[in-house]
């Protein structure tokens, strides 16, 4: 069985970050969760560099990107990961607040794999992120996911 | 552009006239019968030619004396004269040298040089007495008359009259040139024994180039019998040169046979013609005319071309200062129409709003103004497909100056005859390069504002035909000569309309420059408003976001769940936060609405309303509801943003009809020339007609919010939806009774 790969979800703001974790944990995914807080954070781990470097993990099942970032902002690192031969095969969701249409244009110019907007109810955002999970993960899974014993494990990048 | 003067055509009947042009009257070789002329070698005083009327003087007659010197040739010559000869001849101009008795006859010694000759003229001066200083009172008194003539037309009457009463002539008229050189009588003073011809006109070939040259050179011409025989000099041509001499100073040279007919077909044997020379040009000519013969003396002569000299100069000094008046009302009128153009939101209206001030600039009796596409026509001008094409026709022609001015326009385009009575004089000046923009004056054809046929002051005529030679023929000839041509533009007109036409641009050029500045200012605006609009859909919706999750989370709890009150609080806490969030995602669509691109296609409106009522089937669930959907007309728009208008009005119709047992909803179209229109009509709550304006107003509401929840912000998007289609909404309504909402597309040229 392959090993079960994370989900990174980058995201600056600490209460979306709850909420966000709250409904992957309720979705019972059993891929780790590494989360990032600002761009420049999100390249380290991916591109395995900086306190990243020989990190041991492989690529991520799925990048949950917020579009507004600190440093570098999700755009830039959407593009930065689809213009890499190493990456580009690595879904990004993109999650965001913002219902700009240009934002939508640009994302899918730059490859984005699905572009989700946060519904302001908690239990339709949770329902968007367990379908989110359960999409990708299965994916990249050679058998459906199994329900994993204990809580998540949530890696700080 | 005006047609120069060479190039008129000639009038068939015009050839004898024309001839005239070619005529040497300079070296005719015969003399007016009313004296003796001898040509002179100015050493010697030997006698070179002379008239043949000289026997008189040499005993041995003309033949024998020519080579001999006038002291030995003519037996009682005055010694004094002799002196006079050697001394007092001027190099230029003529000189009354004295008077003289010869056989037994008095006459006048008048003397001038003719290149190397001296020209003796002996102008008989039988019964004469009187000097210049007899004269002197009057001529005075005709210069003191000056200081209070204020116009120019005045001075000429004032001219004729003293002229006349100098000289004794019938008639004496002031005859003035026009550009064209054609002349009209401007001034006349007469007795009953001569017509009058005040206000007749001329045309220009009634005196030919060479002869108005002559008259700007000599300025004093005398025939006192038109019916004569002109005495031959002899040798034809002088010695010293070989060639005939030069009678263009002589007092007595003989005129042009045509001239003479003229004269006695006007019944005037005896003429004088004084010229008004300003500035060195003939401006006009005093002509006196009497109806039997009349010898003038020299010394009357003399004071008539002071005279003559003193109109001159006040008529150059009044075109001086009318000239610099005109100028003054001009910049006045100007500084007036740029200050209207100031004032007005749309400049151009300065100019269209007050056509006084624009056509008096010009002088014109009729203006066109021509821009952004509209015509507006002020005074006499021709109608506005005419003015169109006349633009056109300027707007096409490549090598048309800025200012373009003609006084016969029908020379330069020739389908302008159509409208010459309004336009045979075009003054026009292009205002913008980009677009065929212009500013016109019009001119009616001079003809029309002349009257001669039912003028009291009529001569009496012969039988028409009798003669070409004659005023009333000239008449004929010279509106032949003005037809289909407008008074001139003077050159302080054009250079008006130049000024104006750069003024125009000028502000042109600022408006284009303050439109860019003013679209560089909404572009920099609409670019912050964006900004600012994502920064809000970023950072505004995530609070509420995180109040209905935390709060959703908490309600989950057993702390919640177990108590009904604080239940109900955390549902009420969520609530608001969801409307809230829901107002911002609105405000946001509808900020978004007016910049997003438009992307119309044709739209299968049967199609639309059938896919939002499934989009709004949630909300109909558990309703009662008839719809009654016609054959809708497809359109023409952004589907996207229809959807969001037929989503709108169906939604609202649905909630509306909330409270009715059985509600019923209709969605109709209707295709009128210009638009398609569609209705959307319920038996809802309805509203009051007093509110309508109100409907369509963002945050607008006619209902409590716990009757019917909304943001306020559906009709608004409704209505920008529609501006942005060039299209238009409205309603109607009755409290209680139901209302329909339309909305209207235009009919697009693709269709």
């Amino acid at each position: 069985m392959a090993e079960l790969k994370n989900i990174l979800l980058v995201e600056d703001n600490p209460k979306d970050l709850e909420l966000t974790l709250e409904a992957l944990e309720r979705s019972q995914l059993a891929n780790d969760v590494v989360t990032a807080r600002d761009g420049a954070e999100a390249l380290d781990w991916l591109f395995c560099r900086g306190p990243h470097a020989g990190r041991d993990t492989g690529d991520p099942a799925v990048v949950l990107l917020d579009l507004k970032l600190p440093k570098i902002d999700g755009l830039e690192v959407l593009e930065r990961i689809k213009s890499n031969d190493e990456l580009r095969h690595v879904p990004v969701v993109m999650l965001t607040a913002s219902r700009e249409e240009s934002d939508l244009v640009r994302s899918y110019d730059l490859g984005v794999n699905a572009f989700v907007v946060k519904p302001v109810a908690f239990h339709q955002f949770f329902q968007a992120i367990k379908d989110l999970g359960m999409f990708w993960a299965i994916l990249n899974e050679p058998r459906p996911p199994r329900p994993r014993p204990g809580s998540m494990k949530v890696i700080e990048a | 552009m005006t047609r120069s003067q060479t190039d008129q055509p000639a009038p068939l009947d015009h050839i004898d006239l024309t001839a005239c042009e070619q005529e040497p009257i300079r070296i005719p070789g015969t003399i007016q019968p009313h004296g003796i002329l001898l040509v002179l070698e100015p050493g010697e005083l030997k006698l070179l030619q002379a008239s043949v009327n000289a026997d008189i003087l040499f005993a041995g007659g003309v033949n024998a004396a020519l080579g001999k010197p006038l002291a030995r040739c003519w037996d009682d010559v005055d010694p004094a004269l002799l002196d006079d000869l050697e001394q007092r001849v001027p190099e230029n101009g003529i000189a009354h040298l004295r008077q003289i008795r010869a056989n037994e006859r008095s006459f006048s010694a008048i003397a001038h040089r003719a290149g190397e000759s001296v020209i003796l003229e002996l102008e008989s001066a039988e019964g004469e007495s009187g000097s210049l200083d007899a004269l002197y009172p009057r001529i005075r008194a005709f210069v003191d008359d000056l200081d209070g003539i204020p116009s120019t037309e005045e001075l000429c009457a004032a001219a004729a009259s003293h002229v006349r009463r100098i000289t004794g002539f019938d008639r004496v008229m002031v005859y003035r040139f026009d550009d064209q050189w054609n002349g009209t009588v401007v001034a006349e003073d007469r007795n009953d024994r001569l017509p009058s011809y005040l206000d007749l006109r001329f045309p220009a070939s009634d005196i030919p180039a060479q002869a108005r040259e002559l008259y700007r050179l000599n300025r004093l011409r005398l025939i006192p019998n038109a019916v004569y025989r002109p005495v031959p000099i002899v040798p034809t041509d002088n010695p010293q040169t070989a060639a005939p001499t030069d009678l263009s100073f002589s007092v007595l040279r003989s005129v042009s046979p045509v001239h003479l007919e003229y004269m006695q077909n006007m019944g005037t044997p005896a003429s004088m013609s004084i010229s008004v020379v300003v500035e060195g040009a003939l401006w006009g000519l005093i002509s006196c005319h009497h109806a039997e013969p009349l010898q003038v003396p020299i010394h009357v002569r003399t004071a008539c071309d002071f005279l003559g000299q003193v109109v001159a100069m006040q008529v150059a000094a009044r075109s001086r200062s009318i000239e610099a008046a005109e100028r003054v009302e001009r910049q006045r009128i100007q500084t007036k129409l740029l200050a209207f153009m100031a004032a007005e939101e749309q400049f151009i209206h300065g100019l269209t709003r007050h056509a006084d001030e624009l056509l008096s600039l010009a002088d014109a009796a009729g203006a066109a103004v021509v821009f952004d596409g509209a015509c507006t026509l002020l005074g006499e001008t021709p109608d506005e497909a005419a003015v169109q094409a006349i633009v056109a026709w300027l707007s096409e022609a490549p090598d048309h100056d800025d200012v373009f001015h003609t006084d016969s326009l029908v020379t330069e385009m020739p389908d302008a005859e159509a409208f010459a009575e309004a336009a045979s004089g075009l003054l026009a000046i292009s205002i913008s390069q980009l677009h065929p923009s212009y500013v016109l004056w019009f001119r009616p054809e001079t003809i029309r504002t002349v009257t001669w046929g039912g003028d009291p002051r009529k001569p009496a005529q012969p039988e028409p035909g009798a003669t070409r030679l004659h005023p009333r023929t000239s008449f004929e000839m010279w509106k032949e000569t003005v037809r289909l041509r407008s008074r001139p533009w003077t050159r302080a007109e054009i250079d008006t309309a130049d000024t104006l036409r750069n003024a125009i641009v000028g502000i042109v050029m600022r408006k284009a420059e303050e439109l860019a500045q003013l679209t560089d200012e909404l572009r920099r605006s609409n670019k912050e408003l964006e900004a600012f609009s994502y920064s809000v859909s970023h950072d505004l919706r995530a609070p509420f976001r995180h109040i209905v999750g935390y709060a959703e989370l908490l309600r989950e709890s057993d702390a919640i769940q177990s108590n009904e009150r604080n239940r109900r609080y955390v549902e009420t806490i969520i609530d608001s936060a969801f409307s809230a969030g829901r107002l911002v995602d609105d405000l946001l669509g509808f900020s978004q609405m007016g910049r997003a691109t438009l992307m119309p296609v044709r739209v299968d409106m049967d199609r639309l309303v059938g896919e939002v009522r499934r989009i709004l089937r949630p909300e109909t669930k558990n309703r009662k509801i008839e719809w009654r959907i016609g054959d809708l007309d497809p359109t023409w728009g952004d589907p996207s943003m229809l959807r969001q208008v037929v989503q709108n009005l169906l939604s609202n119709a649905i909630k509306y009809t909330g409270r009715r047992d059985e509600a019923v909803i209709e969605v109709r179209s209707e295709r009128t020339p210009e638009e398609t229109i569609y209705s959307v009509s319920d038996n809802g709550v309805g509203f009051d007609m007093a509110y309508v304006d109100k409907l369509f107003g963002v945050f607008q509401r006619l209902h409590r919010m716990e009757d019917f929840e909304g943001t306020g912000i559906g009709l608004a998007n409704v209505r920008r939806i529609l501006e942005r289609h060039g299209g238009r909404t409205w309603a109607e309504g009755k409290v209680d009774k139901g209302a329909t909402f339309y909305f209207a597309l235009p009919h697009q040229a693709r269709e």
